[in-house]
């Protein structure tokens, strides 16, 4: 036990006084982190408008197409569903507006009551979809129910609006959480990989096994100090998220525990691919190019930086099966929406199932020199 | 020669016995059959060309290699039943090795009492070494020199029957080795028994009780560097440069002085 404890205190010593260490495993992360977010990608893409559509008739199909622009320009991002479906999302964040089209829209000599429910944190978003909806509104008429022009427009249908309060955070909270997922595969990585086979080529596990201890004695410090660095890394990352980027993450200790859960789990999982590459490699040129054709596709593919929702089906359903995809989802889930652990057993399973896998080829492909 | 110290350890047989020990990689016969006994409280050397067997035999000595076949006892045990143990006894300088960075000495050798399940007064032993006033210093920033010393400083950090030095001046100052020849002796005197591989034969002959010659994985003489000399001189060998009173070695320290010179 004193073996144990000595060599993790070493370890972390050593991984505080190490410059570089901190600079790429917490300075950089929050650095590209800031970047990213004060970029705010929300503004380059359309709101997005959920249709309720209660009229199911030529008029109202018209509206929803022509609120996505209808083959045009894109106006919306349009999607159709229930109406309980439509407003959890817009809670949720997923979009930003849900506009609720009544039964028998567009029937002459009936005024009809177009309803929208507006996300609270967005008045962007709310100021582009009312004006797309009132001119588009404006237009069928015209077209569909062949108003006569000299009717006004304005005798024939109301919108009614309301606010919902939405918990979306919108690109920054997808953001940060990411990131967090990122820091911690790059740190388990590379941290490993860098530290142990410099150990190895400079002969420093060569002196450490004339000691009468174990190898696990070694590894054991190594992965202490490793899944500290992850908890920290999280910590950090989103602490910043929360003070620099104004995200809301964690409503209580409860989730920040379960944001933990995923720090070590992920980190685990990390540092167990980095102990199979640095067990494996006999020096840093060996080891250094397959831990970077191993993280990079994941940094693009496991949604870090942009929705995995973006990318061709076969990539999403790739995608899905990634370590990174696993971590970066289950933070978010907690982060972002409060979930609880239990909720989020695939991600936990995933991720259990991948690091058993990588500590079990670790196990047999470690070697001292 | 010097009547070698009382040594530590148990008993007073011989402190190691190696007997027919073999080690072979692939097509090489690294250590073929070698047998030899160390002298509790002497300084025993092991000399030869690169490639003799040297690093391979004193490796599986210190638990860091298995042989394939033959018996290595250090201090009673043996080192292939129980490499733990032999390690908690010895103590070792490798040819290549390192030690962690951002970690300073005094931290280095606490660490590394603690793996030897020992609590150390870090200064006392660095006061051994002659390395005190870089206690606050990380590893990386030390000069050859005072890496070496390091190195066998934390050899002692376990006060061991038997220290293995593996070349432990190659690359040195002649200043540095000299240095190093008396932290060796002093060692010697505190009774622990020391084992060192070396290519210079002025240093055999300075530091060694006994020493054995190894060629190709076998000993070919072990005796006292005098008795050795003596052996030679029988049969008739003379060396064609005639004997002189100083060396160029003890020209350059003459000029240069006895002080180390060190960053």
């Amino acid at each position: 036990m004193r073996i144990y404890l000595a060599l993790i205190t070493a370890s972390l010593k050593m991984y505080f006084r190490d410059r570089t260490a901190l600079f790429w495993s917490l300075f950089f992360p929050v650095l590209i982190m800031v970047i990213f977010g004060l970029m705010n990608f929300d503004r380059f893409s359309p709101p997005e408008a959920g249709v309720v559509d209660g009229a199911d008739n030529q008029a109202s199909q018209a509206l929803t197409a022509a609120l996505g622009g209808a083959g045009g320009q894109k106006l919306l991002d349009v999607e159709t569903g229930s109406r309980q479906e439509m407003l959890d999302k817009l809670t949720k964040g997923d979009i930003d507006a849900v506009i609720e089209i009544p039964a028998g829209f567009g029937t002459p000599g009936q005024i009809s009551t177009v309803s929208v429910a507006y996300d609270s944190r967005k008045p962007q978003e709310r100021g582009i979809v009312s004006s797309v909806l009132e001119g588009t509104l404006e237009g069928v008429f015209q077209q569909v129910a062949q108003v006569p022009e000299q009717y006004r427009v304005e005798s024939r249908f109301q919108v009614t609006q309301a606010e919902v309060e939405g918990k979306g955070q919108g690109y920054k909270g997808f953001l940060v959480p990411g990131i967090a997922a990122m820091a911690i595969m790059q740190g388990g990585l590379f941290g490993v990989v860098f530290t142990l086979v410099a150990y190895k080529t400079r002969g420093i596990l060569r002196r450490l096994r004339a000691a009468p201890i174990a190898p696990s004695h070694v590894l054991t410090g190594q992965i202490v100090t490793r899944l500290a660095v992850s908890m920290l890394q999280t910590y950090v990352l989103l602490t910043v998220g929360i003070i620099v980027l104004g995200v809301t993450i964690g409503e209580n200790i409860g989730s920040w525990l379960s944001l933990s859960a995923f720090a070590v789990l992920g980190g685990a999982l990390f540092i167990s691919i980095g102990l199979v590459i640095s067990g494996w490699a006999k020096n840093e040129d060996t080891a250094a190019p397959v831990a970077n054709v191993i993280s990079l596709p994941m940094m693009f593919l496991s949604g870090v930086f942009f929705p995995t929702s973006v990318m061709p089906d076969w990539v999403q359903t790739v995608s899905q099966f990634l370590p990174l995809t696993y971590l970066a989802d289950g933070l978010r889930a907690v982060a972002l929406d409060g979930a609880s652990l239990t909720s989020q057993w695939a991600p936990l399973v995933g991720l259990g199932a991948w690091t058993v896998a990588m500590f079990a080829l670790a196990a047999r492909l470690f070697r001292w020199e | 020669m010097i009547s070698p110290a009382t040594g530590k350890g148990n008993g007073t047989g011989p402190v190691i016995v190696v007997n027919d020990l073999k080690k072979r990689y692939g097509d090489l016969q690294a250590v073929d059959g070698v047998s030899f006994e160390v002298k509790r409280g002497e300084v025993f050397g092991m000399l030869g060309p690169n490639g003799a067997g040297k690093t391979t035999t004193v490796e599986i000595l210190e638990g860091l290699r298995k042989a394939d076949s033959g018996m290595a006892h250090v201090d009673g045990i043996d080192v292939s039943r129980d490499p733990a143990a032999v390690k908690q006894i010895t103590g070792v300088q490798l040819q290549t090795s390192a030690f962690f960075d951002h970690l300073k000495l005094t931290e280095l050798i606490e660490l590394y009492g603690k793996l030897y399940r020992r609590d150390v007064d870090a200064m006392k032993v660095l006061e051994t070494v002659e390395l005190t006033e870089k206690a606050r210093s990380y590893y990386k920033p030390l000069s050859g020199g005072q890496k070496q010393r390091l190195s066998i400083a934390v050899g002692l950090v376990n006060d061991p029957v038997v220290l293995f030095l593996d070349e432990p001046t190659t690359g040195l100052d002649p200043q540095s080795r000299r240095h190093m020849w008396d932290l060796i002796k002093k060692i010697r005197s505190g009774g622990t028994t020391v084992v060192l591989t070396t290519h210079y034969m002025e240093e055999a002959e300075e530091l060694c009780d006994r020493v054995a010659v190894m060629d190709r994985g076998r000993i070919v003489a072990i005796d006292s560097p005098d008795n050795l000399v003596d052996a030679l001189l029988k049969t008739g060998f003379r060396n064609e440069r005639k004997p002189r009173q100083a060396t160029l070695e003890d020209v350059f320290i003459n000029l240069t002085g006895h002080s180390l010179r060190e960053g």
